[in-house]
C-alpha cells in the first residue's frame, strides 16, 4: 500500500476544511462559519435553534429564509474553487458576500488574512475595485456604452486618466478575444460576446481574485464550451485565483481545481472532482454524481491495486498518478498488459484490466473496497 | 336574483365572492346609518345643515391679502422676489426671441429639431413657424414661446429634483406618489384659483400655475427611471467599487435616460395646454387671442389664434418625442447650430423688419367667419333628414344632458355617497373608498352640490359617449392592421394638442352651451382610450389568443372571452382616463356656456369675486379626485389578489 500519497478526503463535515492537495502559501479568502439569513431581526438565527427548524417552519416562525447556513473554506492562490448547488442552494448568495454585495449576518471572512466584515466604505470599495472582480450571469453591463468603454468603466471609476483606461482597455478587449468590436453597444453583441465583455471588465483592473456568478449558465452549450476554456486557460497560465459558482456538475468538474457542493445553504462537501465523483460524502452527492463519466475523472491513483509482486514494479508501461482512467484504459488496452502508476522514482501500484473496469462499471475502486461497493 | 332560490352551496360560494362581501357589508352600514341621516336631514339634495360657508373668511382672507400685497415681508421678500423673477426671466426670453426676429426663431427652431430629432421635424418647425407668421400671430407666438420656455425650464427642474429624491429615496417615493397621482387627475383649471390668490392676475401666476401642472410628469418619470434601472447593472457597477455619485451619475441616470427624456416631453406638452388655459388668469400670447375671440364667439379669431397652438404643439412634440436614441451629438453641433441661428437672424435683420413682415400676412378671420355664418344658416337646423348641429345640441342636452341632471340633482345626498362608496370599493380598496366618498362629501360641505351634479352629468353623459365611440373604433383598430395604420397619425396629433384648442371648432359646429362642452370632451379624450384599449387588446399574450383560435373560437370568441379578459387593466385605466380626461374639458367649457363649476370659476376669476371662484375650484378639485378613485383600479388589490 502506498502510505505516502495522498490520501483524498473521503468525507467533510460542514465547516471542516478538505485536506489539502498541495497547499500553496496561505489562502486568499479565508471563510468561517458564514452566514447570511434574510428576514427581519436576522441575527437572531444564527447559531440558535432556530437555526435547525425547516426553511419552511423557520419562515412561518420568524419571517427569515437561511440562504447560507454555517459555511467555511479557504481559496487557495492560484485556485480554481467552485461553488456548485442548484439553484436556492445559495452559492449566489454566498459569492457576493464575499465582497459584501450581500452583507453577511454572521462569520467571518478574510482576504489575504484581511478581515473583509470589518472594513469601512472606502476599504471595502478598495477591495472591489483592485482586488477581487465579479463576472455575472447576465452581464449587468451598460447599453449605453461602447464594448471599449464598457471594459474601462472599473477603471474610470478608478479614477485613472482616459487615455490610459482606454489603452488598458483595448488590451483586455485583444485579450478576450473581441478585437474589432471595441466601438460596438452591448446589444449588438451575442451573449457569448457580451459575457466576454464582462471578463475583459473585470480583468482590467487586474485583480487578484476573479468571482465568476453562474457566468455562462445564459450561453449556448458551445459557447459554453469556448468560454469555459478560456477561463481555465486564464487560470492555468496567469495563475490567478478564481471562485467559481455554477450549477452545472461538468462546467465545476471541467474548470474546477476544488469543488464545494452546497445544499440548503450548507456546504455538504468540498473537495477535488476527483473526491467528489470517487468518494461521494452522501446520497445527495451521490446521486448528483451519477451520470458523470467517472473514467475522465478519477485518476489511476484511485484506480490502481496495491504491488502484486516484485516483478510487477518492473514491467509495463508507467503512468503518472494523475492520469485518467480513460487514459489509462487506452495505454492498457494497446499494450494488453498491467501498466504501473509511476510518481518520481517510486512504483506505486498497478492498474490492470480489472481495476480500471471497475472504476467505469462504479464499483468500488483498486483493492480497496468502499461501503457503497456493497450497496 | 334573491338567495332564496339558490341551493345552499351556491349561496355559499356567491359570499365568498369578495364583491358580493364588500356589498353586504356597505349595505349593512348602510341600514343603519341611512335611515338616521334621513330622519335627521332628510333626503333630496344635500341638507343645508351640513354645508360650511367659507365665503366669508375666504373673502377677508383675499381682501388682506390685496390690502398687504405692497407691504407685508411675506409678499415683499418672497411671493415678491418669485414673481419678479419670473416676470425678468420671460422679459429676457422674449427680448432674445426678438432680437433673432422672425428669421432667426425660425431657423433656430428648425436647426434645433434637426439636431434633435431629424430632417422631418425640422421641416414641420419650419413650416409651423411660417404659417404662425402668416396668420399675423407672430407676435403673439412669440410671447406663448417666451412664457412657455421659461415655465418649461422651471418644471423640468423642479420635477427633476423631485424625482431624484423619489428614485433615490424609498420613504420620498411613497410620499410623493399618491401627491403627484392625484394631481395629475385634477382638471388644470382647480390649479388657477390658488395662485390667483396669491399672486394676482398676471404673467408669473401663469406661470406657477403651469410650473405646478406641467412638473409631476417630470417628477414621476425621472423617479420611476431612476427606480427601474436594471438591478444586475447596478450590481455590476457596485461590484466595481463605484462611490454612490458615481453609481448615480454614470450607470443610474444614463439608463434612466429614455423616461427623461419622456418625462420633458409630457412636461412640455402639459405646459403648453396650461399656458394656453392660464391666459384666464393673464397670460398673454395665443391663449389670450382664443380666450378674447371666444367670449366675442368670433370663431374666425379664436382659429386664427388656435391654429399657431397646434402648431406649437406639434413642433414641440415631434422635437422632443424623437428625439435619437444612442448617439449623443458632439458638443460642436450646438456651436454650429448656435453660429447658424445667429448669422441667420443677423441676415434677417440686414434684410428687414424684425417681427414678421406685414404683407406677409393672410387674414383668416373674416373668411372664416363666413363660413360660419354659411354654416349656422345651412348646417345648424333644418337638413332633411338628419337634422342640424344645433338640432342635434338641442336634442343631447334636452334628452341626455337634462334628464340626466335632474335625476342626479334629485338623487338623495346619501344615496349618491352609497353609490359612489359602492363603485370605489368594489374597484379599489376601502381606503379608495373613503377617499372617494370624503371628497364628494366635502363638495357637499361647501355648498357646491347642485353645480358640481351639473358638471357630474355633463362627464357622465361624455364619457359613456367617448367610451362607446372609443371602445368601438379600438376593437376595429386592434383587428386590422389598416385601420391601425390610418389611425395612429390621427391619434398622435389629438394627443399632442391643448385642450383648449377643441373649444374652437365645436364652438363653430354647435353654438354655446353644454353640448359643445360635451362635444369638445367626447374629442379630447376619444384619442387617449382608442390608443389605451387597442394597445391593451394587440399586447394580449399571442399565445393565449392563438391557443383560443386553435380551439376553433370566432373572432367575436376571441374577443370577449380572451382579449377582453386579459387586457382588463388596460381597459379600466381607458375608462379612468376616460374620465379625468372629459372632467378637465367640462370644467373648461364653463369657457363657452358649459355653466356649472366651470363657470363659476371664470365668473369669480372675472368678477374678482376669489371666494366663489375658489371654493368652486376646491369643488372641482374634490370631483376629479373623487372620480378619478371611483375608477382606478388599485395597486394594492391587483398585488392582493395575485
Amino acid at each position: 500500500m502506498a502510505t505516502d500519497g495522498p490520501q483524498p478526503t473521503d468525507r467533510v463535515s460542514d465547516g471542516a476544511l478538505a485536506a489539502a492537495d498541495a497547499p500553496s502559501g496561505p489562502p486568499v479568502f479565508a471563510v468561517r462559519n458564514l452566514w447570511k439569513v434574510f428576514g427581519p431581526k436576522a441575527t437572531r438565527i444564527p447559531g440558535t435553534e432556530l437555526a435547525e427548524l425547516s426553511p419552511e417552519a423557520l419562515r412561518e416562525q420568524t419571517g427569515c429564509t437561511v440562504a447560507v447556513r454555517d459555511v467555511s473554506f479557504d481559496v487557495r492562490p492560484g485556485e480554481c474553487f467552485v461553488v456548485m448547488g442548484l439553484s436556492g442552494s445559495g452559492k449566489s448568495t454566498l459569492v457576493r458576500c464575499l465582497t459584501r454585495l450581500i452583507e453577511p449576518t454572521s462569520g467571518a471572512i478574510a482576504i489575504d488574512g484581511e478581515d473583509v466584515r470589518g472594513m469601512d466604505k472606502s476599504a471595502l470599495r478598495n477591495l472591489r475595485r483592485h482586488r477581487a472582480a465579479m463576472v455575472f450571469q447576465h452581464f449587468g453591463l451598460l447599453p449605453h456604452r461602447t464594448v471599449l468603454d464598457n471594459v474601462a468603466y472599473g477603471l474610470e471609476i478608478q479614477g485613472v486618466g482616459k487615455a490610459e483606461r482606454r489603452a488598458r482597455a483595448a488590451e483586455m478587449v485583444e485579450k478576450v478575444g473581441l478585437a474589432g468590436m471595441e466601438g460596438r453597444r452591448p446589444s449588438q453583441l451575442s451573449g457569448g460576446q457580451q459575457q466576454r465583455v464582462g471578463l475583459a471588465r473585470a480583468l482590467a483592473a487586474d485583480p487578484e481574485v476573479l468571482l465568476f456568478d453562474e457566468p455562462f449558465s445564459a450561453l449556448d452549450p458551445l459557447i459554453r464550451r469556448d468560454m469555459q476554456e478560456e477561463v481555465v486557460r486564464l487560470n492555468r497560465e496567469e495563475g490567478r485565483t478564481m471562485v467559481f459558482i455554477t450549477h452545472d456538475l461538468s462546467e465545476a468538474l471541467r474548470v474546477g481545481h476544488r469543488i464545494a457542493l452546497m445544499r440548503g445553504g450548507r456546504v455538504v462537501q468540498c473537495g477535488t472532482p476527483e473526491e467528489i465523483v470517487g468518494s461521494p460524502a452522501d446520497d445527495y452527492v451521490r446521486d448528483f454524481v451519477r451520470d458523470v463519466p467517472r473514467e475522465q475523472v478519477l485518476s489511476v491513483r484511485r484506480a490502481m491495486r496495491p504491488l502484486g509482486d516484485a516483478h510487477e514494479a518492473e514491467s509495463g508501461p508507467a503512468l503518472h498518478p494523475a492520469t485518467t482512467v480513460a487514459e489509462a484504459i487506452e495505454t492498457v488496452a494497446r499494450t494488453g498488459g498491467p501498466a504501473r502508476v509511476v510518481e518520481g522514482e517510486r512504483c506505486l501500484g498497478v492498474v490492470d484490466f480489472k481495476s480500471l473496469l471497475r472504476v467505469v462499471a462504479g464499483l468500488g475502486t483498486g483493492g480497496r473496497t468502499e461501503e457503497k461497493a456493497a450497496a | 336574483m334573491s338567495s332564496t332560490t339558490m341551493t345552499a352551496p351556491a349561496r355559499a360560494a356567491v359570499l365568498r365572492h369578495r364583491a358580493v362581501r364588500k356589498l353586504l357589508l356597505l349595505a349593512a352600514v348602510a341600514a343603519v346609518l341611512v335611515p338616521l341621516a334621513d330622519a335627521r336631514w332628510g333626503s333630496g339634495s344635500w341638507p343645508h345643515a351640513l354645508t360650511v360657508s367659507l365665503d366669508g373668511p375666504l373673502k377677508s382672507t383675499s381682501t388682506w391679502i390685496i390690502d398687504n400685497r405692497d407691504s407685508h415681508w411675506l409678499f415683499l421678500y418672497f411671493f415678491g422676489h418669485i414673481s419678479g423673477a419670473i416676470i425678468t426671466a420671460i422679459h429676457a426670453v422674449y427680448v432674445v426671441l426678438l432680437a433673432l426676429g422672425w428669421a432667426g426663431v425660425t431657423a433656430g427652431a428648425a436647426l434645433l429639431a434637426w439636431r434633435a430629432a431629424g430632417v422631418r421635424a425640422a421641416v414641420t418647425a419650419l413650416l409651423s413657424f411660417a404659417v404662425c407668421g402668416a396668420l399675423g400671430m407672430w407676435v403673439p407666438t412669440m410671447r406663448t414661446l417666451a412664457l412657455m420656455i421659461v415655465a418649461v425650464a422651471a418644471s423640468v427642474a423642479v420635477g427633476a429634483l423631485l424625482g431624484l429624491a423619489a428614485g433615490l429615496s424609498d420613504r420620498v417615493f411613497r410620499g410623493l406618489r399618491p401627491v403627484l397621482d392625484t394631481m395629475q387627475a385634477l382638471p388644470a383649471f382647480a390649479y388657477l384659483l390658488p395662485v390667483v390668490l396669491v399672486f394676482g392676475i398676471g404673467v408669473a401666476p401663469a406661470v406657477l400655475a403651469t410650473v405646478v401642472y406641467a412638473a409631476p410628469p417630470m417628477a414621476r418619470l425621472t423617479a420611476l427611471g431612476l427606480r427601474g434601472t436594471d438591478p444586475g447593472v447596478l450590481e455590476a457597477v457596485d461590484s466595481l467599487g463605484a462611490t454612490a455619485r458615481q453609481r448615480l451619475l454614470t450607470a443610474r441616470l444614463p439608463l434612466a435616460r429614455r423616461e427623461l427624456l419622456l418625462g420633458v416631453n409630457q412636461t412640455i406638452m402639459m405646459a403648453l395646454s396650461m399656458a394656453v388655459i392660464a391666459s384666464v388668469i393673464g397670460a398673454d400670447g395665443l391663449g389670450d387671442r382664443v380666450y378674447q375671440a371666444l367670449s366675442t364667439v368670433d370663431v374666425g379669431s379664436a382659429l386664427a389664434a388656435g391654429i399657431p397652438i397646434v402648431l406649437l404643439a406639434i413642433v414641440f412634440d415631434r422635437t422632443t418625442a424623437g428625439t435619437r436614441q444612442g448617439r449623443t451629438p458632439p458638443r460642436s453641433a450646438w456651436a454650429v447650430l448656435a453660429a447658424a441661428t445667429a448669422v441667420v437672424a443677423v441676415a434677417g435683420r440686414l434684410l428687414g423688419s424684425q417681427s414678421w413682415p406685414d404683407g406677409w400676412t393672410v387674414a383668416i378671420a373674416a373668411p372664416v367667419n363666413t363660413a360660419k355664418d354659411w354654416m349656422v344658416d345651412h348646417l345648424y337646423s333644418g337638413l332633411p333628414g338628419i337634422g342640424g348641429t344645433a338640432d342635434w345640441a338641442a336634442h343631447y342636452t334636452g334628452w341626455v344632458l337634462d334628464p340626466l341632471r335632474s335625476g342626479l340633482q334629485g338623487l338623495p345626498w346619501w344615496a349618491a355617497l352609497l353609490i359612489v362608496a359602492a363603485l370605489a370599493w368594489l374597484i379599489g380598496t376601502w381606503r379608495t373608498a373613503l377617499t372617494a366618498v370624503l371628497s364628494l362629501a366635502l363638495i357637499g360641505v361647501l355648498g357646491r352640490w347642485d353645480a358640481s351634479m351639473d358638471t357630474l352629468s355633463q362627464v357622465l353623459a361624455a364619457v359613456a359617449v367617448t367610451l362607446v365611440l372609443g371602445f368601438a373604433v379600438a376593437v376595429a383598430a386592434a383587428r386590422s392592421p389598416r385601420v391601425e395604420r390610418l389611425l395612429r397619425p390621427v391619434l398622435d396629433v389629438c394627443q399632442t394638442m391643448p385642450q383648449f384648442v377643441y373649444l374652437i371648432p365645436v364652438v363653430a359646429l354647435f353654438g354655446v352651451g353644454r353640448a359643445p362642452g360635451a362635444a369638445a370632451a367626447i374629442v379630447y379624450a376619444l384619442p387617449a382610450v382608442v390608443r389605451i384599449v387597442s394597445q391593451g387588446l394587440r399586447q394580449v399574450n399571442p399565445g393565449a389568443l392563438e391557443s383560443a383560435r386553435s380551439l376553433g373560437a370566432t373572432g367575436g370568441q376571441q374577443l370577449r372571452q380572451v382579449q377582453f379578459p386579459l387586457a382588463r387593466p388596460e381597459l379600466l385605466l381607458a375608462v379612468n382616463q376616460a374620465v379625468v380626461l372629459v372632467l378637465s374639458v367640462v370644467i373648461i367649457a364653463g369657457l363657452v356656456g358649459g355653466g356649472a363649476l366651470g363657470y363659476d370659476v371664470v365668473f369669480g376669476l372675472a368678477q374678482g369675486d376669489l371666494a366663489t371662484g375658489l371654493v368652486a375650484g376646491v369643488a372641482i378639485a374634490c370631483l376629479g379626485l373623487m372620480l378619478d378613485r371611483v375608477t382606478q383600479p388599485t395597486k394594492g388589490v391587483r398585488d392582493g389578489n395575485a
